[in-house]
């Protein structure tokens, strides 16, 4: 099983331990990639930030990327963390509402479906791009509305960052919206269809059925949104405001800077933001334990 | 009722593009563009456009060639128990997704340019990685709905392994492995910032000519000629993807 090598070509039964060991060497040999990614691009982030890998000039223990970096970093954080949880929490409501309408099935919910993997599949810049083309001051949006330009308040680059999180809380309740349902498509009408029959109304069947049954898949692909929402640039980096800067805009600035310290303060940078993701995990890990309703 | 409002929730951000991309002028107050035209077309054509999508599709096609295969035997040798490391290989192999991506960018680009890896090398490399938490994730579900027993019957009857691997277990797999590497395609034929930071701005995608105009002022029209090129093909793949899904169930 699983063999992908000609070995068995000539002899139609093979030792099995042979096959399995080629299997195991090629799944080996697929994962650098992500070995290289994972443990060297963040092994190599982290030890430029204490300095210990420089650019240039010589290798020396310290903190100060971490302490140089400090005062920008707090505001960068907290807008970080502002845009990050305002898009997951919309995404989170709209994405569940979407699933369950997708799995309550109908000619509307199939719409629903459909149009919410096309969601899925735009590039986050393009959303980006025509996100402004809809919000802006003179966007679309003021002028089906009949607005004037001076009165449409400032989503893009304003002081709310409503565009930028206008632009994840779409794509991303799409992307809910399609792992929560995949998983609840089978399971939910075996309970759902029952309760209908027992007289449970749709916001019972949604409480009692639905939600339940929908925590676990909600709960990770929730964690995967505010991750990814922390730490993207493009968006932020296109509809945003030029300061407080989120945290991968600034980090993206200081790497592509002249000055020598930069470097490492993109780093230090790149660390904060994956400790705030990786307590974000551990949240969501506890959750998720709560959460199993099956197992 | 509900169903409508997603319906507009979805739909209204594509609204723009549609009307933009045909708009040769469209002065503010009025709420459809004064003039029609394909000037937006020819300035996305002198831009570069054309290639730019070539070289996105052709990023997103190696991605989705090398990374479904990996995320196929990740998958299967999780749920068949062959794997190497059963407790650390789902650590690593979604550590990807637990990671923000700039983070993983800067720090893996360094380390690329230090080994002397060429850009384009390390492009695919990181993309990868990227993109394998997805199809073994999509794989994992259908290697552990996937009956053995075809396969078991069809050596027992004598076919060799690679008669197994292209005559059983292929077309069984074929509708699982056809959504993850549309995935695993869309990980390349979006990417921005890795293809910006490790491609060294050597390889220009339609992304990268999208976000500078999109980033300057005046370009509305062929901004939006752009994105429904970069909107269009995904969509294609995905009518196709719904198509072959509902042949090969019985």
């Amino acid at each position: 099983m699983g063999s992908r090598g000609k070995r068995g070509m000539a002899n139609p039964n093979p030792d099995p331990v042979n096959r399995l060991r080629g299997a195991r060497l090629l799944l080996i040999v697929g994962m650098i990639p992500v070995v290289v990614v994972v443990v060297g691009g963040l092994g190599s982030t982290i030890l430029q930030s204490i300095g210990l890998m420089p650019l240039v000039g010589p290798v020396r223990l310290s903190v100060d990327a971490y302490v140089s970096t400090a005062p920008a970093l707090l505001s960068s954080i907290g807008t970080s963390l502002w845009i990050a949880a305002a898009s997951t929490a919309v995404a989170i409501v709209l994405g569940a509402t979407t699933a369950f309408v997708v799995v309550s099935g109908g000619r509307l919910g199939r719409i629903v479906g459909a149009i919410g993997a096309v969601t899925v599949s735009v590039p986050h810049l393009i959303g980006a791009a025509t996100m402004g083309l809809l919000l802006a001051d003179s966007g679309v949006l003021p002028r089906l509305l009949g607005i004037d330009a001076t009165a449409w308040p400032a989503l893009v680059a304003g002081p709310w960052w409503v565009a930028v999180i206008a632009e994840y809380a779409w794509k991303e309740s799409a992307f809910i919206a399609l792992v929560v349902a995949g998983t609840l498509l089978t399971r939910v009408a075996q309970f759902d269809e029952p309760a209908a029959m027992l007289g449970a109304s749709r916001g019972a069947r949604l409480r009692m059925v639905f939600l339940p049954l929908a925590a676990p898949a909600l709960i990770v692909s929730a964690t995967i949104v505010f991750i990814y929402t922390l730490g993207s640039y493009e968006v932020a980096w296109l509809l945003g405001r030029t300061y407080p800067e989120p945290l991968a805009v600034m980090a993206i600035r200081l790497f592509n800077d002249v000055s020598l310290s930069s470097r490492t303060e993109s780093a230090a940078i790149a660390v904060l933001t994956v400790a705030i993701s990786l307590a974000a995990v551990a949240v969501a890990a506890v959750a998720m334990r709560r959460s199993a309703v099956w197992r | 009722m509900l169903a409508v409002l997603l319906i507009v929730w979805f739909a209204l951000p594509l609204v723009p593009l549609a009307l933009w991309a045909f708009a040769d002028r469209w002065s503010f107050p009025s709420a459809i563009p004064t003039v029609w035209g394909v000037d937006g077309l020819d300035a996305a054509i002198a831009a570069g456009g054309p290639a730019a999508s070539g070289r996105s599709f052709l990023l997103g096609l190696t991605v989705a060639l090398i990374a479904t295969p990996i995320g196929a035997l990740a998958a299967r040798g999780l749920v068949a128990g062959w794997a190497p490391l059963p407790k650390i290989l789902p650590v690593l192999l979604f550590a990807p997704v637990a990671i923000p991506p700039f983070a993983a960018v800067l720090g893996t680009n360094v380390l690329l340019l230090r080994a002397h890896v060429p850009p384009m090398l390390g492009l695919v490399v990181v993309l990868v990685a990227a993109a394998v938490p997805y199809t073994t994730f999509m794989l994992r579900t259908a290697y552990a709905a996937h009956d053995v027993g075809f396969e078991e019957e069809a050596r027992t009857l004598g076919a060799s392994a690679g008669q197994v691997l292209w005559r059983v277990h292929l077309p069984l797999m074929a509708p699982a492995l056809a959504r993850a590497a549309f995935l695993a395609f869309l990980v390349g034929w979006s990417d921005y910032l890795v293809t910006l930071i490790v491609g060294g701005g050597q390889f220009v995608t339609l992304p990268m000519i999208t976000a500078s105009l999109a980033a300057g002022i005046g370009n509305d029209s062929v901004v939006a000629v752009l994105s429904l090129t970069a909107v269009l093909p995904p969509l294609i793949l995905l009518v196709l993807l719904a198509r072959t899904g509902s042949h090969r169930r019985p």
